[in-house]
C-alpha cells in the first residue's frame, strides 16, 4: 500500500509535471511511476519527510504555473524543503534516470593504480620551483 | 546513583584524541575507563553503496547535531553564531564523517606571534611535534606525495598517494599554468591494504561515513587494539561534569547512560577529549554549574572553526566527477603564508575536491525563483554540470578572539536535561578578506584550467568542522587553562587533550594534530605519572 492516498498522490504528480517535466532526454517524474515504489521508498527511508510533505500537498490553490508553485513555497517553506528532497530523490534513485544521465551511482573503483607517469610529469614544475614554506624560527 | 567503578584514568570522548590517549595509557599498563556518548557505527550502516546516498546524508548522516537530532547528540544554540558547528557522537568521534583530509600544519603555524604578531606562539614548534605526526601516521594508514616542497620535510607519509583521476589532472593544470603550488592530496585513506583498514575503492562518500572499511576512523584503527587491552570503552555515556574532592583534585566524572541514570566513574587521573565544544560544555557544568579549571577566565573562550569558502567550476567535457577520495584529491598552499600586502594576516589551504551524485546541482535550496531550480532547468543544471564540475574548497585560518566562545544555553538542553552549549561566534574581518583574496584566487585558477562557469559559495554556515582554541595551552595560569601538556593549571590531574588546547588554528584540517598533540600529551603523562597529584 503507497504511503500518499489517492488526493495526496494526484496533488504531487501535479507539482512533478511542472517541476520535473520531460525533456532534453530525461524522462518525466511522473513518467517513471513516481507516486508508487519511488516516493513510498524515499519516505520509508527517511519517514522524517512526511509531516512536511503532508502539509504542503494539503495546502489549498491552484497548480497551474510555477508561480503557483511558488506562492505555496512561500506559505510553507519548510513543507517544500521536504517536498523538494522527497521529488528529487525519488527520481534521481531510479535507474531510468541514473541511466539517462550517465550516472552509475557511487561506485567501487580499483585505487590501487596511483599517480600515473603523465601525474608526475605535472608535477615537475611543482618540484622545479621549489620550497614556498616560509622560514619560521624555532 | 550505581554504585562507582574505579580505573587509573578516565577519559571523556572516544574521537580521535581519546583512542591515542587511550591506546597509550592501556599499553602502559594504566587502567582505563572512557566514556563516549554515542554507539558503535559499523561500516553497513553508512549508505555510501546505497542508492539513497544522497538522501540520508540531508539528515541521518548530517554533520550538523541540530540537523540530525539523534538522541546520543547533544543540541547546540547557535543563536549568536555565523556558523554552525559540526560533530559526531560515536565511537570515533566526529572522523566517522570526516573527509580525512590529512594535513600537518605547517611550521609558521606554531609561531604565529613571532612571525605575524598576533594571536600566540605554541608552546612547541613543528619540529617538536614531527615525530608524533609520523608515529599517528602510521596508525592511520595516510597515504601520500613524498617531497612535498610547502614542508621543510615534505611531509613524508606511510603510503602513496590515491589517484588524482580526471578532476585532478584538469585541476593540476591549470595550476601550472598560473605558476602556483599544488600536491596530490594526502587522506587518512589507504592506498593499500593497511592493518585493519581496507584499501580505497574511491567511492566518494567519505563525508558521509565509509561503507567499505578503508577510512581511518578510530573505531577500526585504534579501539579495537585498546578494547582488547582492556581499555574498558563504555558507550551510550554522556559525561554531566568532573568531580573535585574537597583538595580541588579531580576524582572521576558523573555519566548519565541511554535511561537517564546517573553514574559515578572515579579516577586518578581525568582526561577530556570531547571536543573544542564538548570539552568548555564540561568544564562550564562541573561544581554545579560553577566551572572549574577556569581561573584565567579563559574556558570556552578563542573559540576557533575555520570559515570555509568554495569554488566550484564546471567544464565542458565529463570529468567522472562523482569519482572519489573526497578525500582530498589535490590540495594547494600557494597562498598559506602571510603576504601584509594582501590587506589580511594568515592564509589558507585549498582542497581540490569531487562534486558529488546529481543532486549536488539541483539548486532548489537556493534562495533563487524556483523556474531555476526546477522545469527544465533542473535537466539543464545536471546535464551541464554533473560528472563536469570540481569545487577548489577554501580552509582560512581563524584567528583567536575572546569574544568567540561557548558558553552553557539557558534555553535549550539536550535529552538528558543538561544545558546544550551556546556559541557566539563572528567572523572576523580579517577572516572575510581573507576569504574575498581566496576566492577570486580560486576564481583564476579554475578559469585557468578551462572552467566555462565558476560559482562560488562565500561562506558555508554549516562549515565547523574544526572546533579548537577553548581551554588554550600556555604557561601563564592567568592567560590560559592548560600547561603545554594539557595539564590544569587549576586541577593538576584534570587534562584536556583534544583541540580545545591549541593556541591557533592555522589553515589546515586540524585532525593529524589533534592527534599528533594527543599522542605528545599523554606519552609526556605516562612518563610522568608517579608525580601526578591524586584526589584523596
Amino acid at each position: 500500500m503507497s504511503m500518499l492516498d489517492t488526493a495526496q498522490c494526484e496533488r504531487l504528480v501535479r507539482f512533478a509535471r511542472l517541476m520535473v517535466p520531460g525533456g532534453q532526454g530525461m524522462p518525466s517524474a511522473e513518467a517513471i511511476g513516481l507516486c508508487g515504489d519511488p516516493v513510498d521508498e524515499v519516505l520509508a527511508i527517511d519517514p522524517t519527510r512526511m509531516e512536511g510533505l503532508g502539509r504542503i500537498l494539503a495546502l489549498p490553490g491552484e497548480i497551474g504555473t510555477m508561480a503557483d508553485i511558488e506562492a505555496l513555497a512561500q506559505r510553507d517553506a519548510s513543507g517544500f524543503a521536504d517536498l523538494g528532497v522527497v521529488l528529487a530523490n525519488a527520481y534521481f534513485m531510479h535507474a531510468d534516470v541514473r541511466a539517462a544521465i550517465g550516472y552509475p551511482g557511487q561506485e567501487a573503483r580499483d585505487s590501487s593504480a596511483g599517480l600515473t607517469n603523465a601525474d608526475h610529469a605535472l608535477l615537475e614544475p611543482v618540484i622545479t620551483r621549489g620550497s614556498i614554506f616560509r622560514p619560521t624560527p624555532a | 546513583m550505581s554504585g562507582a567503578t574505579h580505573t587509573d584514568a578516565l577519559v571523556v570522548g572516544a574521537g580521535p584524541s581519546g583512542a591515542v590517549v587511550a591506546g597509550e595509557l592501556i599499553r602502559a599498563g594504566i587502567s582505563v575507563t572512557i566514556l563516549e556518548q554515542g554507539d558503535w557505527v559499523p561500516a553497513d550502516a553508512f549508505d555510501g553503496a546505497r542508492r539513497q546516498w544522497e538522501l540520508t546524508q540531508l539528515r541521518k548522516w548530517h554533520p550538523n547535531p541540530n540537523t540530525r537530532g539523534r538522541p546520543e547528540d547533544y543540541p547546540v544554540d547557535v543563536g549568536h553564531s555565523d556558523v554552525n558547528p559540526l560533530m559526531f557522537a560515536g565511537v570515533g568521534g566526529a572522523a566517522l564523517i570526516y573527509g580525512a583530509h590529512w594535513m600537518r600544519f605547517m611550521p609558521s603555524d606554531f609561531r604565529v606571534r613571532t612571525l605575524d604578531a598576533i594571536a600566540e606562539d605554541w608552546p612547541f614548534t613543528y619540529d617538536d611535534l614531527a615525530p608524533f605526526y609520523a608515529y599517528v601516521e602510521e596508525a592511520m594508514g595516510v597515504s601520500g606525495q613524498d617531497g612535498n616542497p610547502a614542508y621543510p620535510d615534505g611531509a613524508p607519509t606511510p603510503l602513496p598517494a590515491l589517484p588524482i583521476g580526471k578532476v585532478g589532472r584538469k585541476a593540476a593544470k591549470g595550476m601550472n599554468r598560473l605558476g602556483w603550488h599544488w600536491w596530490p592530496g594526502s587522506n587518512a585513506i589507504p592506498s593499500r591494504p593497511w592493518r585493519a583498514l581496507q584499501p580505497c575503492v574511491l567511492r566518494g562518500t567519505c563525508g558521509t561515513g565509509c561503507s567499505d572499511g578503508a577510512k581511518a576512523t578510530p573505531d577500526r584503527t585504534h579501539w579495537p587494539d585498546a578494547i582488547k587491552a582492556g581499555a574498558r570503552l563504555v558507550t551510550g555515556a554522556r559525561a554531566a561534569e568532573v568531580t573535585l574532592d574537597a583538595r580541588g583534585r579531580a576524582s572521576g566524572a558523573i555519566w548519565i547512560d541511554r535511561t537517564g541514570t546517573r553514574h559515578e566513574a572515579t579516577a586518578d587521573v581525568v582526561i577530556l577529549c570531547a571536543n573544542g565544544i564538548g570539552t568548555p560544555r564540561i568544564l562550564h557544568m562541573s561544581d554545579g554549574g560553577a566551572g572549574i579549571a577556569n581561573r584565567s577566565g579563559m574556558v570556552g573562550r578563542r573559540l576557533m572553526m575555520h570559515p570555509f569558502a568554495a569554488v566550484m567550476g564546471t567544464f565542458d567535457e565529463d570529468l567522472e566527477s562523482w569519482v572519489g577520495p573526497a578525500g582530498q584529491i589535490l590540495t594547494s598552499m600557494q597562498f598559506y603564508e602571510t603576504d601584509a600586502s594582501r590587506g589580511f594576516l594568515r592564509g589558507a589551504k585549498w582542497n581540490c575536491m569531487p562534486a558529488g551524485g546529481p543532486q549536488s546541482f539541483r539548486a532548489g535550496y537556493g534562495d533563487g525563483p524556483l523556474t531555476d531550480a526546477w522545469g527544465l532547468n533542473l535537466h539543464e543544471n545536471v546535464r551541464q554540470k554533473f560528472g563536469r564540475s570540481f569545487e577548489w574548497g577554501i580552509v582560512g585560518e581563524d584567528l583567536p578572539d575572546p569574544e568567540n566562545r561557548v558558553s552553557l544555553s539557558d534555553s535549550l538542553t539536550d535529552t538528558d536535561g543538561l544545558p546544550a552549549p551556546a556559541i557566539h561566534y563572528r567572523v572576523s574581518d580579517n577572516t572575510r578578506k581573507m576569504l574575498d583574496f581566496h576566492i577570486a584566487r580560486a576564481v583564476e585558477a579554475m578559469e585557468a584550467a578551462g572552467a566555462i562557469e565558476t560559482a562560488i559559495t562565500p561562506l558555508i554556515r554549516d562549515c565547523g568542522w574544526h572546533l579548537m582554541g577553548t581551554a588554550m595551552m600556555g604557561d601563564d595560569p592567568e592567560t590560559s587553562v592548560v600547561d603545554a601538556h594539557g595539564r590544569c593549571h587549576d586541577v593538576p590531574n584534570l587534562y584536556v587533550m583534544d583541540a580545545s588546547t591549541f593556541p591557533t588554528s592555522s589553515g589546515m584540517n586540524p585532525t593529524a594534530t589533534i592527534m599528533a598533540v594527543a599522542a605528545r600529551s599523554v606519552l609526556h603523562l605516562i612518563e610522568h605519572r608517579t608525580d601526578v597529584e591524586r584526589a584523596a
